[in-house]
């Protein structure tokens, strides 16, 4: 027996859900949705939850990870309810209820506090330049030790608790006995969804977007490593070095046609924008550009006259490292993989 | 005996002919008796057939017409009218029905389809031999109309009538007109309250002056028929002056010492012996309640106006036709319904409305703040078990109405509506968009499945198996829960009774034709209006009583009326009276006259309607209806028979 909460609307509206209660509850959205089959009724059901109310239900699903926002729903809606939006907001919902430290839910309810974050962030990284007297070379090997262990604090102690929070939720708290081997047996479906969001080709007409972001992704995460791993600022090897112009440059270029999506509101996916939205693909086109011109300053011998340039880019990194990684967009990258992963584990236990 | 009968054979496009050998049928009647022209037609009821046939009596003079083809329902006016237009008496036709009594009956046996469909036009023969030309009967009518019941219905149908120029007697029972209409708050789609329509209608029926309104009046006697009704009104004092000083009217108010349930606030408050339903009732005179009233005398020490002296008074109305806008009563859930009348915070729709009009800065129920609110709807009515089968139609859009207007008056209210599927028909959809919109939480059950109240602990718990979301169980806490009641007949059917109105499956007065003639009764003369034919919203009251307003008037309006002449008749020399044919018939068409020295039966043709109940049981066999005489009847039979 669940207990019907209406005032749960009101709050799933501060993540940005349209009006999941003008569902009148047709099923035109489910007849319309790919993902649906007999058995789950997408994203109806969802949508019906969220009216209701009955938020451990959605807790323990993995279903709004499912949903790759083809939009087909929000089009096909006749109350304009935009249940595709809904299955958004219900991610972000999602995110924030992993976040064990409560910050993922804050910033996205409070655009101050998220300001609030930058800000301070920016000022710390100047007030350290100005410690360190901006001097570049100890400035540069602090930011280099930054991305180092920023990666496995966040990764360590949100990131990895959050995940095995999301797990929790949605494979123990469920009921499902899965036996080890299922475990091993389903790493697969998280590598592949990981690195290759194989998923969203489901998706109808969603073949460039699908490919655009593949090569975002692949250009991020290499990135990461030619920066982290290789060092690419203070590589002295060719290779390296055009690598890293590469990949910066495919950062900015796909995030700019992301960006340019989202002002435009030509898609269903890009209709709707929350401010952690605008965030994430500002600063990853700020992270590509800003690490492609301070390579490029590098190697014009301008970056020793012009140490902001640097300073730019470190609080780029920073912000997106402390504030976008932990508790903003960035965490979906490892809920949608690992959706897929937990449910093909619960499809292996039944 | 008719020597030149125009006999026509339908196919009905091949309804008929696919089944029946009209060839044949035609064939065999040819050489009946008086036939002297037997035809087939593809469709008679078709234009081109019509102008033949009245081409064909008019040039070969012809004196009985029968066309085989569909039901009499369907098209016996039709060739009446075409016996007419060519001049002869429109009983003169008969028809004999040889597609749903023959084609489409035995679909799996021609020959027999084709033998009993020559049975039945010979028989249609047989009968039209005898068919004499009649004339309708004319009655004198009284251009005037009683109207029983001044609600909403009533008052729209008298301001009507006397527009048209009737003379018309508005009767109320109660001491004050209005209704169910007067005890509504704000009303869909005007947004005014059921007062203010009230007081419009009420300010239009004062203004006229050919309409007499009788409150506190009951019609105790009728007889007389279509034309001529007689009504004998029995009208209760209020035991007012009609000056009354207001300052005076309050002290007696509060000095009277009997208290009880104010069935105007559908029983949630109290009122006195002396009372009015709202500060500015109408007619805006208080009364006493006889009824309840103990005589202590205490308002008359400080009231001029009582006056316990008024007597009850008899009137007798003359009126042409009788409209009937006596309306309904709300739903009364029996003990236990849905924990009606044992949890405490189980109310029904209507005492919701009148909590909600006397809640002023938060709604409050039983001394507590009501935040969540359950309405459980079709509540007796669309009943699985019980007698009422019927959809009440007003109950969906005033709950959400309702359910809006609650949200809007009170902050932090939640509305769920366990429903069956809603039907906020026509425009009250937009309701419905409203409501959801404003978060209003929509939980269905199917009529095997209602949902539960139950109480746990201190709180009242509403729970369904929400098809909705896949039968699973929800529950809610409620502060209070809202049956949402139907409309059902009015309890008191003495009106009904006393002008024999007969009641549909539903136990509503009923119509003639739903469809056709929605607003007349089988009784000629008496029409029915509003919410006592069924379940009505104000809007479709409105367009019955117009309706019904109409069709009284029309009845009226000459000051003569022509009416069926096949009726029963008395043999004279032969009846004896023994009142058999009187207990017999349903419409109370016969009176015990004295002639010629003995008692015999006589007819009302104003009264009667042909139906025929009382021949059979006429031990004297002195009765006869016109059309339909022994003699047509065995000669028919005859026809039916087997050839020996």
């Amino acid at each position: 027996m669940a207990r019907v909460n209406p005032e749960f609307t009101d709050e799933l509206k501060k993540y940005g859900a349209f009006d999941p209660n003008a569902c009148y509850n047709c099923g035109n959205c489910t007849a319309v949705c790919t993902l649906s089959d007999e058995e789950n009724s997408f994203p109806r059901k969802m949508v019906r939850y969220s009216v209701l109310g009955l938020d451990s239900e959605i807790k323990t699903s993995l279903d709004p990870w499912l949903c790759y926002y083809c939009g087909e729903c929000s089009k096909t809606c006749p109350r304009e309810a935009d249940p595709g939006e809904l299955m958004m907001s219900l991610r972000r919902w999602l995110i924030a209820k992993y976040d064990w430290t409560g910050l993922s839910g804050l910033l996205y309810k409070s655009l101050a506090a998220s300001i609030t974050a930058f800000v301070v962030l920016a000022g710390l990284v100047v007030w350290f330049g100005a410690y360190e007297h901006f001097h570049l070379e100890t400035i540069m090997h602090y930011g280099h030790l930054f991305e180092m262990f920023a990666i496995s604090i966040v990764f360590t102690f949100i990131l990895l608790p959050n995940i095995i929070h999301m797990w929790w939720l949605s494979v123990y708290k469920t009921g499902k006995k899965a036996p080890i081997s299922a475990y091993f047996k389903a790493i697969g479906e998280l590598i592949v969804h990981m690195f290759t969001q194989k998923r969203a080709l489901g998706c109808d007409d969603n073949q460039f977007r699908w490919f655009e972001h593949f090569i975002l992704v692949l250009g991020y995460l290499s990135l990461l490593f030619t920066t982290v791993f290789l060092d690419w600022f203070s590589t002295q090897s060719m290779f390296i070095i055009v690598l890293g112009y590469i990949e910066s440059a495919v950062i900015f270029v796909v995030t700019f046609d992301f960006v340019r999506r989202r002002i435009q509101k030509d898609q269903e996916i890009s209709k709707h924008s929350q401010p952690s939205d605008w965030f994430f693909v500002i600063w990853l086109f700020l992270m590509g550009l800003t690490a492609f011109l301070v390579r490029l300053f590098i190697d014009t011998n301008l970056l020793d006259a012009n140490v902001w340039m640097y300073i730019v880019q470190l609080t780029v990194l920073v912000q997106w490292a402390m504030i976008i990684v932990p508790f903003g967009k960035w965490t979906h990258f490892l809920y949608r993989s690992f959706a897929m992963y937990f449910h093909r584990i619960i499809e292996l236990s039944e | 005996m008719k020597k030149k009968i125009g006999v026509y054979v339908c196919h009905c496009g091949g309804n008929i002919s696919d089944y029946v050998d009209v060839e044949r049928v035609r064939a065999a009647v040819e050489k009946e008796d008086g036939v002297f022209l037997a035809k087939t037609t593809m469709f008679a009821c078709a234009d081109s057939n019509q102008k033949e046939m009245v081409n064909d009596i008019k040039e070969m003079n012809l004196d009985g017409v029968v066309v085989a083809s569909c039901s009499p329902k369907l098209h016996l006016l039709t060739f009446r009218a075409v016996s007419e237009r060519a001049g002869l008496n429109k009983y003169n036709y008969v028809h004999a029905n040889i597609r749903e009594q023959v084609s489409w009956a035995h679909s799996d046996d021609k020959e027999g389809a084709t033998q009993k469909a020559i049975k039945i036009v010979e028989a249609a023969i047989a009968k039209v031999r005898h068919a004499e030309s009649l004339d309708p009967i004319k009655v004198k009518a009284t251009n005037a109309v009683a109207v029983i019941g001044a609600g909403v219905a009533g008052m729209r149908a008298a301001i009507e009538l006397a527009e048209a120029g009737s003379e018309v007697f508005l009767i109320e029972r109660e001491f004050f007109v209005g209704g169910r209409v007067s005890q509504w708050d704000n009303l869909f789609v005007s947004e005014e309250s059921g007062k203010e329509l009230i007081t419009r209608l009420y300010d239009e029926v004062m203004k006229h002056k050919h309409v007499t309104l009788l409150t506190g009046a009951e019609v105790v006697e009728n007889s007389g028929s279509v034309g001529n009704f007689e009504v004998k009104v029995k009208i209760t004092p209020r035991h007012f002056k009609l000056q009354c000083n207001p300052g005076e009217l309050d002290k007696a108010i509060e000095v009277c010492p009997v208290e009880i349930p104010d069935e105007f606030n559908f029983n949630i408050t109290k009122r006195k012996a002396i009372y009015h339903n709202y500060p500015s009732e109408y007619p805006q005179l208080p009364a006493i309640d006889m009824k309840n009233c103990t005589r202590c005398g205490e308002c008359e020490k400080v009231c001029t106006a009582v006056d316990f002296s008024q007597k009850t008074e008899y009137r007798n109305i003359k009126v042409g036709s009788i409209l009937l806008a006596t309306g309904f009563d709300p739903y009364e859930p029996k003990k236990g319904e849905f924990g009606y009348g044992e949890i405490d915070n189980v109310v029904t729709l209507p005492q919701f409305k009148r909590i909600v009009h006397y809640s002023k800065d938060k709604l409050m129920y039983n001394g507590k703040e009501v935040k969540h609110i359950a309405y459980i709807y079709c509540v007796g009515s669309r009943q699985v078990d019980g007698e009422n089968k019927y959809c009440s139609r007003y109950c969906c859009t005033a709950t959400i109405h309702a359910a809006i207007d609650v949200k809007k008056k009170f902050k932090n209210v939640h509305n769920y509506h366990f429903n069956r599927g809603i039907r906020t028909y026509g425009k009250q959809e937009v309701l419905y968009d409203e409501s959801s919109r404003l978060g209003d939480i929509y939980l269905q059950s199917f009529e095997h499945d209602p949902p539960i109240v139950e109480k746990v602990g201190n709180e009242t718990i509403v729970k369904i198996k929400d098809i909705l979301t896949k039968d699973q169980e929800l529950d809610v806490a409620a502060d209070i829960v809202v049956l949402v009641t139907g409309m059902t007949p009015r309890k008191d059917n003495s009106i009904g009774n006393l002008l024999k109105v007969p009641k549909g499956r539903d136990k509503f007065f009923n119509e003639i034709h739903m469809k056709l003639r929605p607003v007349e009764t089988v009784i000629d003369g008496v029409t029915i209006a509003g919410a006592s034919q069924g379940p009505k919203n104000i809007m479709e009251s409105m367009n019955s009583a117009l309706s019904a307003a109409t069709k009284s008037f029309s009845l009226v309006a000459s000051g003569e009326l022509a009416l069926e002449p096949t009726i029963a008749e008395v043999n004279e020399d032969t009846c004896e009276w023994c009142g058999k044919c009187d207990e017999a018939c349903p419409y109370s068409a016969f009176e015990k006259i004295e002639k010629n020295g003995k008692f015999i039966a006589k007819v009302n043709p104003a009264i009667c309607k042909g139906c025929g109940m009382c021949l059979p049981v006429c031990p004297a066999n002195s009765l006869n209806l016109i059309g339909f005489t022994d003699e047509d009847v065995e000669d028919m039979i005859d026809a039916l028979l087997p050839n020996t």
